[in-house]
């Protein structure tokens, strides 16, 4: 699609907007049903232009590059929510079919989950001056609730932000990329790198998965599985 | 429970507010005790968030048991540990991926967008509420005597035996998106060996995984760059 056709309806930025922060929501403070995994956010952003397949695309690789960073503890890890919801819309948004579009969408992708990230530090930060005084919390409970719904509002407030700020940026970059051809090999070097690391990062986070390195036998095995039924030549 | 998350007191404040019509109802008609009790757990506490309605229920039956303010204070010391840790190991390190990879695979194999993302929700939550439904209860069940409940999480004893099928969803749903990429690149069947060789990174990755990872990112960053030195070589476009 040329980067001149890309329009969004204002109406429908906000709409995107306020399912960013619900997403946000769902990533730590409620209700985490894992409607903020990339897998999902994605596929809700790329169903919303009308391409869910290409979302789910998106959202998929956006995973297998996320495993390596789970939630443990106080640890960072991408806002996923945010950001698989602004990539997948604006791979759909673009026609969701180019090898460049994906590219785009995958680095806008985590960037802005990066972003939500350490936004989301700030607002831990910002929870324990909230709950500084316990002395004065328990004095009257209905502060605690209080806290807790304030705290809510600002991390949909937050997310709905980062949302904002990046959904539009990120179209516009798969818009550009989608309009420019590549030359040369351009593009069996970028789907051998993207899957290379794909392959890299599943490597990276199997390691919270896996007990132990008998475990790539079934990897291999799931691997093999799939070459030897089902694929075909393109 | 974790919209108050800070890194101070970790989740205790948001223990504290899921205990909140609990410690109500115990301690009605006597509001020292009742602010007492949400003092004492406003505290530092560390659980993973679904285990925490462990913690709630034994806490609250502690309260309603009218245990001493030190027999709960070593008592939440003793439960952190172990409710972070087998809730990091069980459902983040074990269960979501092997959702997640079972709806990818259902994806790549040709299922429709909102049949996989169903899928993976239904399965997901179903585990998770289950935890969070069982933990309150044999909390409150138990109080006290929780610890020794732990030890026979039924969900670890599930992904303990179902980690092979984790790993065949891997290695099957790598190849699947690592098709679909190739597809997305318009390439030709000439690409399988590439695969082969790109999907030989996992394995050094598994090794050092930090390198690798950074090298997944770095890859990534790295595919425009080429494509603009390979359009500037050729003469633009």
């Amino acid at each position: 699609m040329p980067l001149s056709e890309f329009s969004l309806n204002p109406g429908f930025w906000w709409l995107i907007v306020g399912i960013g922060g619900l997403l946000a929501l769902d990533g730590v403070s409620f209700p985490q049903t894992m409607v903020s995994r990339p897998l999902i956010s994605a596929t809700l952003g790329g169903a919303l232009m009308g391409r869910p397949g290409g979302g789910m695309l998106v959202g998929a690789v956006l995973e297998l590059l996320s495993m390596r960073h789970p939630p443990y503890g106080a640890a960072k890890y991408p806002d996923t929510g945010p950001a698989g919801l602004v990539a997948g819309a604006a791979y759909a948004a673009v026609g969701g079919a180019s090898i460049q579009a994906l590219v785009a969408v995958l680095i806008g992708g985590w960037a802005t989950g990066w972003a939500g990230s350490y936004s989301g530090h700030f607002r831990r930060k910002l929870n324990g001056e909230f709950v500084a005084d316990p002395a004065h919390l328990a004095a009257r409970s209905q502060r605690l609730e209080y806290r807790v719904g304030g705290a809510l509002a600002i991390d949909f407030a937050r997310g709905a932000l980062i949302t904002a700020g990046f959904l539009v940026p990120v179209a516009l970059l798969a818009g550009l990329a989608a309009a420019t051809p590549l030359t040369g090999g351009g593009a069996a070097f970028g789907a051998a790198a993207l899957v290379t690391a794909i392959s890299a990062s599943i490597g990276a986070g199997a390691r919270t998965t896996a007990p132990d390195v008998r475990a790539w036998a079934m990897v291999l095995l799931g691997a093999l599985l799939v070459i030897a039924t089902l694929w075909r030549p393109l | 429970m974790q919209s108050l998350w800070n890194y101070k007191t970790l989740i205790g404040p948001g223990v504290t507010y899921a205990m909140l019509p609990l410690l109500r109802r115990i301690h009605a008609g006597d509001p020292v005790r009742f602010e007492a009790a949400v003092r004492r757990h406003l505290g530092s506490f560390n659980s993973h968030p679904y285990l925490a309605a462990v913690a709630v229920g034994a806490l609250a039956r502690m309260e309603f048991e009218d245990a001493s303010d030190e027999e709960i204070r070593r008592f939440r010391t003793a439960l952190r540990g172990p409710l972070g840790t087998l809730g990091d190991r069980t459902i983040w390190a074990e269960w979501r991926p092997l959702c997640l990879l079972l709806a990818i695979t259902l994806f790549g194999l040709g299922a429709s967008p909102l049949l996989s993302a169903l899928a993976f929700l239904l399965i997901y939550n179903v585990g998770h509420v289950w935890v969070r439904v069982w933990g309150f209860r044999r909390g409150w069940e138990h109080g006290r005597g929780v610890g020794r409940l732990l030890k026979e999480f039924p969900l670890e004893r599930l992904t303990e035996r179902l980690w092979p099928v984790t790993m065949f969803l891997l290695g099957a749903a790598t190849v699947l998106l690592g098709r679909a990429v190739v597809e997305t690149a318009g390439r030709s069947a000439e690409s399988l060996p590439l695969l082969l060789v790109a999907g030989l990174t996992a394995v050094p990755a598994f090794r050092w995984p930090n390198r690798f990872g950074r090298l997944a990112i770095g890859l990534l960053l790295s595919i425009p760059i080429i494509w603009t030195l390979l359009a500037v070589a050729s003469g633009g476009p």
